[in-house]
């Protein structure tokens, strides 16, 4: 197959996997938690002026 | 076939394989796996000095908070896009070519190799360190110079191994990984048994009689976020391999944030029991080992980090000879690996890299802030998690990533102004703070927001949003304009503005403004004005000071201009001939909280400077909302620039006349017909007597030019279609009838016969009428169909049949909303008119559109049907069929 082909095949089979949901996405919850864990960064450095 | 030829042929196939999309049945990495891999690449020599570095600026407690929760903290944020990474299954590199474009994308690619590559400088300055103590310790003195030999022979070994391809690498790196893990457990064995336990936790830097300890505190803050940024572009092949989503990001931000941070503690630890015990800080474990534990370990351990020092350069080399090699695909990757040594043995002969490790670490991270932030805001923000996949890889016919040469000016010029925000902060070779403030935030941070927010707000100006999102097709904003949303006031502080920028709009064409019988009248009044161009908007404001005023606007210019500024200027957003419930009560709430209500009636552009016919419905709006009716006509608005050819016309004269045809206690008193009869005579017009009577000259060359849109009947032939235009004059193409517009806007034949354009463009009204009456009109033909769902973007709907007969419109298409093959039907008596295009936006050129209450479907013809389509003959049979003409 011809270098372009590959990739356009590529292109329509990782576009039709992401329809699907073949990769699992991150859901609302993930991001709530990966927002919780950055807010507690946040705290623990603002903390570490007063140390 | 020779190792020379095999490695090539690897480094291609890396290469390409490298660059392709990972399909989701090739991914390898489940969240341990990926874990393990960033871990190992987040782990080198370089985290001792990191490490050394950070104890000399803080206490060990902030030095704990600092590795772990500010590197957490910083990688949570920026290895987020990663997940587009996994989803697609391709490397930032060709994400990046998005944002910057395919050409700009390299540029961006040398950059981040001139400021990431010192870093594998360090590990070559830590290998010589490493040589020279550990002689020094057997008391073996090396001669001036030996210092440089040994790092410069590090480079060499690392370089040879680098070229030697992926295998040899592969090898490296199994073999890497697992020393570095044994030095860094014998190094924390050591640490922590030859001091107590508490002279480390309650470790305090001896701080210069000047230092300020919370500068210190930010300082090593920024270097730990500095530090994990700065490594993203090691790290950014490893998540297409992920099988999900979550596994790559926390794989990165763990990878990076705890197993990375961890050997940046281990390094600290180190170089405090090395204080404690010699006075003298250190970051070479070889030296620690030797003097805390026995020359023997000292002596094993030499040996361990010489290999992982020149093991990490080999693998560095390679990675970014990789890199390389895919940006610049005709670049040999040996020339490429060499010139890649040739910079660190560039660094070392310098010598003074790991002196100016914080520098150099704020430096990288001037870049990687902005960098990181535009991916950030890029991915969730701009392109709403969405980018076409084709453009990235740059396909045949796929260009929307080609931006200007290749080149996302955008993009670019907020990571140039990224970095220098950084350097306007602070100065990170001579360690001086510029803006304590926002320093505070860490110049990495403060850059990083800075970045964010400019290309944020960039991307909402639509001109700007327009060049960025070519790609809009990939993932439309398809959410229907909020049509029922309540208008806003128009805003009081762009008022003035406003006012200012329509007098020098106007001001080449010498308006005056005349203003009769509105004594007295005072908001809130409802204005029905004349519509012949975009100048009508510059005209109205003007006529109407001081008072503010809201307009209706066609939800094109929403897209266009862009929804905020729309709405502060006081535009109700709606679709075109449409019953819009929703309009009709925004226009009483604007009329009862005591505005301006101003409505262009004919609702479309007048197509060679004639009134259209308008419907009673005017008149039964005016008598609902019980207030004053004023009329504006405006006069030469058309002529400066007419519907069928948008460049302006230096010679025309504007001229407007604000006429109170109906007052508060009127209102009450005419009936329906009366209201729109007095409405109908104030807004009669006709461009070219204005021109003619006023002898105004429009002398340019090509004053005729685009005539034949509107005018499209050979008054000869009669022919349908047949006019065409060319500078002055308007030709049939057929029969060779030609006439010459004259410089005040009427035609002449060659045989001397003047003609009035209006009454050209009247007379082809009869035919189509004709046809109607007789059942004979029908436009059957294939069309180009872009929906504009919103304020925000136009969706591609593919090509599409459009037919028009006695009955009405038929849209048959792709309808992108139901995912649906259907047809559309607008019925004839539904529309009394239709909006034309006749070169839409000055490069799409001629069109229709037909709305529902959701989408506005803009028709234009293919080119199969263009030497058919014409707007002009559509509009005349819609009004006719509507019922607006009889």
């Amino acid at each position: 197959m011809e270098p372009n082909q590959e990739i356009e095949s590529r292109i329509e089979e990782v576009l039709k996997a992401e329809k699907e949901n073949k990769i699992p996405r991150m859901t609302k919850r993930d991001y709530i938690i990966a927002a919780v864990i950055t807010v507690i960064a946040l705290i623990g450095i603002i903390g570490g002026f007063f140390l | 076939m020779s190792r020379k030829h095999d490695i090539n042929k690897e480094i291609e196939n890396e290469v390409y394989c490298g660059t392709l999309p990972v399909l989701p049945k090739e991914r390898k990495y489940g969240f341990i796996d990926a874990l393990l891999v960033l871990s190992g690449y987040c782990i080198a020599t370089w985290s001792y000095t990191q490490g050394s570095y950070l104890a000399t600026l803080v206490g060990f407690k902030q030095l704990l908070i600092g590795a772990f929760l500010a590197a957490i903290f910083m990688l949570m944020i920026y290895q987020l896009p990663v997940i587009m990474s996994a989803r697609y299954g391709i490397d930032i590199w060709i994400w990046l070519r998005s944002v910057f474009g395919p050409a700009g994308n390299k540029v961006v690619t040398i950059i981040i190799i001139l400021v990431n590559f010192p870093w594998y400088a360090v590990c070559c300055e830590l290998f010589a360190d490493s040589m020279e103590n550990l002689l020094g310790l057997f008391g073996i003195q090396l001669f001036n110079g030996a210092h440089l030999i040994l790092s410069l022979s590090c480079v060499i070994i690392g370089t040879i191994i680098a070229l030697r391809g992926v295998s040899t690498i592969t090898w490296t790196t199994r073999i890497l990984v697992p020393l570095l893990l044994l030095v860094g457990v014998a190094v924390v064995i050591v640490g922590f048994t030859s001091v107590p336990m508490d002279v480390i936790w309650n470790y305090q830097p001896e701080l210069a009689g000047d230092a300020d300890k919370t500068v210190n505190y930010v300082l090593s803050i920024e270097a730990n976020f500095a530090f994990v940024i700065t490594l993203v572009g090691g790290m950014a092949e490893v998540p297409r391999l992920c099988k999900s989503e979550k596994s790559s990001y926390y794989a990165g931000v763990l990878g990076q944030g705890a197993a990375g941070s961890f050997f940046v503690v281990v390094g600290a630890v180190m170089a405090i029991a090395m204080q404690y015990v010699t006075g003298k800080m250190v970051d070479d474990p070889t030296l620690m080992m030797a003097t805390l534990s026995a020359p023997i370990l000292g002596l094993s351990s030499l040996l361990l980090v010489a290999f992982a020092n020149i093991g990490t350069q080999a693998v560095g080399s390679y990675i970014y000879g990789v890199m390389l090699k895919s940006t610049f695909k005709k670049s040999s990757y040996k020339v490429l690996v060499l010139v890649l040594g040739l910079y660190v043995a560039v660094l070392c002969v310098w010598g003074k890299i790991t002196e100016y490790f914080g520098s150099f670490l704020t430096i990288g991270a001037c870049v990687y802030a902005p960098l990181a932030a535009l991916l950030f805001v890029d991915f969730f923000l701009v392109r709403k998690q969405k980018i076409d996949l084709k453009s990235a890889y740059e396909l045949e016919g796929h260009n929307a990533y080609r931006y200007s040469k290749g080149f996302n000016i955008v993009g670019i010029i907020c990571l140039a102004l990224g970095f220098g925000f950084t350097l306007l902060i602070f100065d990170p070779i001579n360690v001086v703070i510029h803006n304590k403030i926002l320093f505070m935030l860490t110049p990495t941070f403060a850059s990083f927001l800075f970045t964010g927010v400019l290309y944020y707000l960039l991307c909402k100006i639509p001109g700007v949003r327009r060049y960025v999102r070519r790609d809009t097709y990939a993932g439309p904003d398809k959410k229907p304009f909020d049509r029922a949303k309540v208008p806003p006031r128009q805003n009081i502080i762009l008022l003035p503005l406003m006012w200012l920028a329509c007098r020098i709009l106007t001001a080449p064409y010498k308006l005056k403004i005349d203003k009769k019988n509105m004594d007295g009248i005072k908001p809130p009044f409802l204005v029905f004005g004349s519509h012949n161009s975009f100048m009508d908007f510059y005209v109205t404001p003007l006529a109407l000071k001081p008072y503010r005023a809201n307009y209706i606007s066609e939800l094109e210019g929403f897209e266009n201009f862009g929804e905020w500024i729309y709405r502060q200027v006081g535009c109700l957003g709606t679709r075109k001939f449409i019953n819009d419930q929703s309009l009709i009560k925004n226009i009483t709430r604007v009329i009862r909280r005591g505005d301006i209500m101003v409505i262009y009636p004919e609702a479309r552009y007048a197509n060679v400077g004639t009134n259209s016919h308008l419907t009673k419905a005017n008149a039964k709006l005016a008598k609902m909302l019980k207030v004053p009716v004023v009329t504006l006509n405006m006069q030469g608005n058309y002529l400066q620039q007419p519907i069928w050819n948008l460049k302006e016309r230096k010679g025309a004269r504007l001229h407007a006349e604000l006429k109170c045809v109906v007052t508060a206690d009127e209102i009450g008193k005419l009936s329906v017909d009366e209201i729109f009869s007095r409405i109908s005579k104030e807004l009669t017009y006709d461009e070219y007597k204005y021109q003619l009577e006023n002898k105004i000259v429009i002398d340019d060359e090509w004053r005729a030019e685009g005539l034949h849109y509107p005018l499209y009947r050979c008054r000869k032939c009669g022919k349908d279609f047949a006019m065409t235009t060319s500078g002055s004059k308007i030709t049939c193409k057929y029969c060779g009838d030609s006439y010459e517009m004259d410089e005040l806007g009427q035609l002449h034949s060659s045989s001397g016969e003047i003609i009035h354009i209006p009454d050209w463009y009247e007379w082809q009204r009869g035919f189509v009428h004709e046809e109607c009456r007789e059942g004979r009109y029908k436009l059957d033909i294939p069309v180009r169909i872009w929906a504009l769902p919103n304020a925000v973007n136009f969706v591609d709907c593919g090509e599409g049949r459009f037919i028009h007969d006695c009955n009405g419109f038929s849209l048959e298409f792709d309808n992108y909303r139901t995912e649906k093959h259907e047809t559309l039907k607008f019925p004839a008596k539904s529309m009394t008119s239709l909006h034309t295009e006749y070169d839409y936006r000055g490069k799409y050129g001629p069109c229709v559109t037909l709305s529902t209450y959701d989408d506005t479907f803009f028709i234009y013809p293919t080119d199969e049907s263009r030497d058919v389509f014409n707007p002009t003959k559509i509009q005349f049979a819609t009004e006719f069929l509507g019922g607006l003409y009889t």
